[in-house]
């Protein structure tokens, strides 16, 4: 079952070009298809992997030989939310990217309003189609392998991808940031490789729980390097605080479908990621404080920047990157309530971070203009693009009817339960984020709902296509939000496999 | 001399990374950049190779008679590098892609002047 979770939408993606050949309008639907597919086989998983992960050997080598892929709750947990977000935001992408035929002068005219374009100049959207399902396809093979090597091929799958769909309007700002993030990307995936390629001359195997169970037998120091190279290398793709400067650009200058996904997938696979080799593979318990830290620095810079942008898209960015810092901040606690709420934040930033670009997104397609400023009184023009995006915000600030809300306190009750110092003072820190957050996400809400429009004569609510996904992300948050026990068995059996690794290896190894 | 012996090809590997994050880091020219990143690749598959390589080592191929296994090379290293070396290939063919791109957009391939986006 794990494997069709990877070969179905990985087939279907190079199918697209093949179905367009036939039927132009064939390539936008494959993507929901292909995702719905894998989010009905993730939630049927989901029981089954509760109580015993599912170890699937490819070629029928047993491990820690060949190639395996490990479906525990962390996986399946993680694929079912790649899968719901994948189909939410393919589903919006039905009517946000279309071919539209623009001259070229007016392209070059309007190069700064990234975002207004609606979708794609002249030629056909299959690629599009294609990339989306492909960067899915890499996330899912991310969180669901079990071998070390294939990690981090998965992982050039969704930057390659990603790479590419930043740069997809083809204008001024999408292709700068493109080829930032490139480099950026392309040093931090070397550099991951030297790390795995230096395991392997240590242990022989590239199995995660083969390495793993073996991690004590050599010297600390010869394992050091390579935790260090892998944890840069996966760090550069989380946007962990000193590797993060590609980040706003990218994610504001791509479409904001797929703004959506870099922000609520791609970062958390990175991060998933960096915390798998962490726990899993090196059991290096010692760095936790500094990873804590690393989290908060994360934390208070994102948030610090994200208060002083005019450009909402960029502001989002920046509040990503915040809430990367406070999950990090949350996982690096490593007692069993520190990593469930990490995780539950996790999702509830995945959710809540989708439908803020999915929503500003429409804002910026009715306005024309990424200014926070030029929203002003589009409250009353697009009633409830405008809900969904307040809803948004306060989820994410942390609001009580919404799933922010118990995420965030799980994390504050997580870290005074340590009952250590420093980990109030970090709380403290933590806290004082969330309240810039609150700022300047009450700041937009603000200018949406209070201040009367002067300039803006156009306006009106986004078509049902549009308004289907984001209500259904509204929904989720506000059901989760009050009724948190719907996932938390999971987040709990998922958090003890990401702490649990001796469970882990005894799983896979048999 | 017997340590550049048993060493040489994890020196030239090394050699070859950070000569390639020197450029990446330190050169204004895209096109040098992306020169830089294939520099970087090249080490890295060089640095790979080396790990699973041993001295007059054969291709491992059972089949063939009067090989013992004691001479044969790791081959797991050999299928690491051919997957390496094709994502090194795809990353490079986009990056010059997007070069090109950004040529048209800005007339100048200088990183140092290409500054639209910034904190």
């Amino acid at each position: 079952m794990p494997v069709l979770l990877i070969a179905v939408p990985l087939g279907l993606a190079f199918a697209v070009p093949l179905f367009a050949l036939f039927w132009k309008p064939a390539a936008k639907y494959i993507p929901p298809v292909a995702l719905a597919f894998n989010l009905i086989v993730s939630l049927l998983l989901l029981p089954k992997v509760l109580e015993n992960p599912v170890i699937v050997s490819i070629g029928g080598l047993r491990p820690p030989f060949g190639i395996n892929l490990v479906a525990g709750p962390v996986g399946v947990l993680f694929s079912a939310i790649i899968a719901l977000v994948g189909l939410l935001v393919s589903v919006y992408a039905l009517d946000y990217i279309h071919p539209v035929r623009y001259s070229h002068r007016i392209d070059t005219k309007l190069s700064n309003w990234v975002g207004l374009s609606n979708g794609v100049k002249e030629g056909p959207t299959e690629k599009y189609h294609m990339l989306y399902l492909l960067l899915l396809t890499g996330a899912t093979g991310v969180v669901l392998t079990g071998d070390i090597f294939n990690l981090f091929v998965f992982f050039e799958v969704l930057c390659i991808s990603s790479y590419a769909l930043v740069a997809y309007l083809r204008e001024k700002s999408g292709i700068e940031s493109a080829v930032k993030y490139l480099i950026q990307g392309a040093v931090g995936s070397s550099l991951l490789l030297i790390g795995v390629g230096l395991l392997y001359g240590l242990f022989g195997t590239l199995n995660m729980a083969d390495i793993a169970q073996n991690i004590k037998s050599v010297s600390p120091i010869s394992v050091f390097v390579p935790m260090v190279l892998i944890v840069t290398g996966l760090g550069v793709e989380a946007a962990i605080f000193p590797l993060n400067a590609w980040l706003p650009d990218a994610h504001s200058s791509a479409p904001s479908s797929i703004s959506a996904i870099l922000s609520g997938i791609a970062i958390e696979v990175g991060l998933y990621a960096v915390v798998r080799v962490i726990f899993t593979i090196f059991g290096a318990s010692s760095i936790f404080l500094f990873l804590a830290l690393l989290g908060i620095l994360t934390l208070l810079v994102g948030e610090m920047c994200a208060f002083s942008q005019n450009n909402i898209k960029r502001m989002l960015a920046y509040s990503s990157i915040g809430q990367i810092g406070l999950i990090l901040f949350a996982l690096a606690i490593a007692t069993s309530y520190g990593v469930t709420g990490g995780l539950f934040q996790l999702v509830s930033h995945t959710l809540s971070k989708a439908l803020l670009f999915l929503a500003a997104g429409y804002m910026i397609y009715q306005t024309g203009s990424l200014q926070i400023s030029a929203l002003e009184g589009m409250g009353k023009k697009m009633p409830l693009t405008c809900l969904a995006f307040t809803i948004g915000a306060f989820s994410l600030v942390g609001l009580p009817p919404f799933i922010g809300f118990p995420s965030k306190f799980l994390i504050v009750r997580a870290a005074l339960a340590t009952k250590e110092t420093y980990f109030s003072v970090l709380i403290g820190l933590a806290l004082l984020g969330t309240v810039i957050e609150g700022a300047y996400f009450f700041r937009v809400v603000q200018v949406l709902y209070f201040k009367t429009g002067k300039t803006n004569p156009e306006g009106k609510d986004a078509p049902i296509v549009v308004l289907i996904p984001m209500f259904i992300f509204v929904a989720l948050i506000v059901v989760v939000g009050v009724y948190p026990k719907l996932v938390t068995d999971v987040l709990n059996s998922a958090a003890s496999e990401l702490l649990n690794r001796l469970d882990y290896i005894r799983s896979v190894l048999g | 001399m017997s340590f550049l012996n048993s060493y040489i090809y994890y020196i030239g590997a090394f050699g070859l990374i950070l000569i390639g994050l020197y450029i990446i880091l330190v050169k204004h020219n895209l096109i040098k950049v992306i020169v830089g990143l294939g520099i970087l690749d090249t080490g890295v598959n060089l640095f790979l190779i080396s790990v699973g390589y041993i001295t007059k080592g054969t291709a491992p191929i059972f089949s063939r008679s009067g090989i013992d296994s004691e001479h044969m090379v790791d081959p797991v290293p050999q299928a690491l590098v051919l997957t390496a070396i094709v994502i090194g290939v795809a990353v490079l063919a986009l990056a010059l892609s997007l070069a090109i791109r950004l040529y048209q957009h800005y007339g100048t391939l200088n990183l140092r002047k290409i500054r639209e986006q910034k904190w």
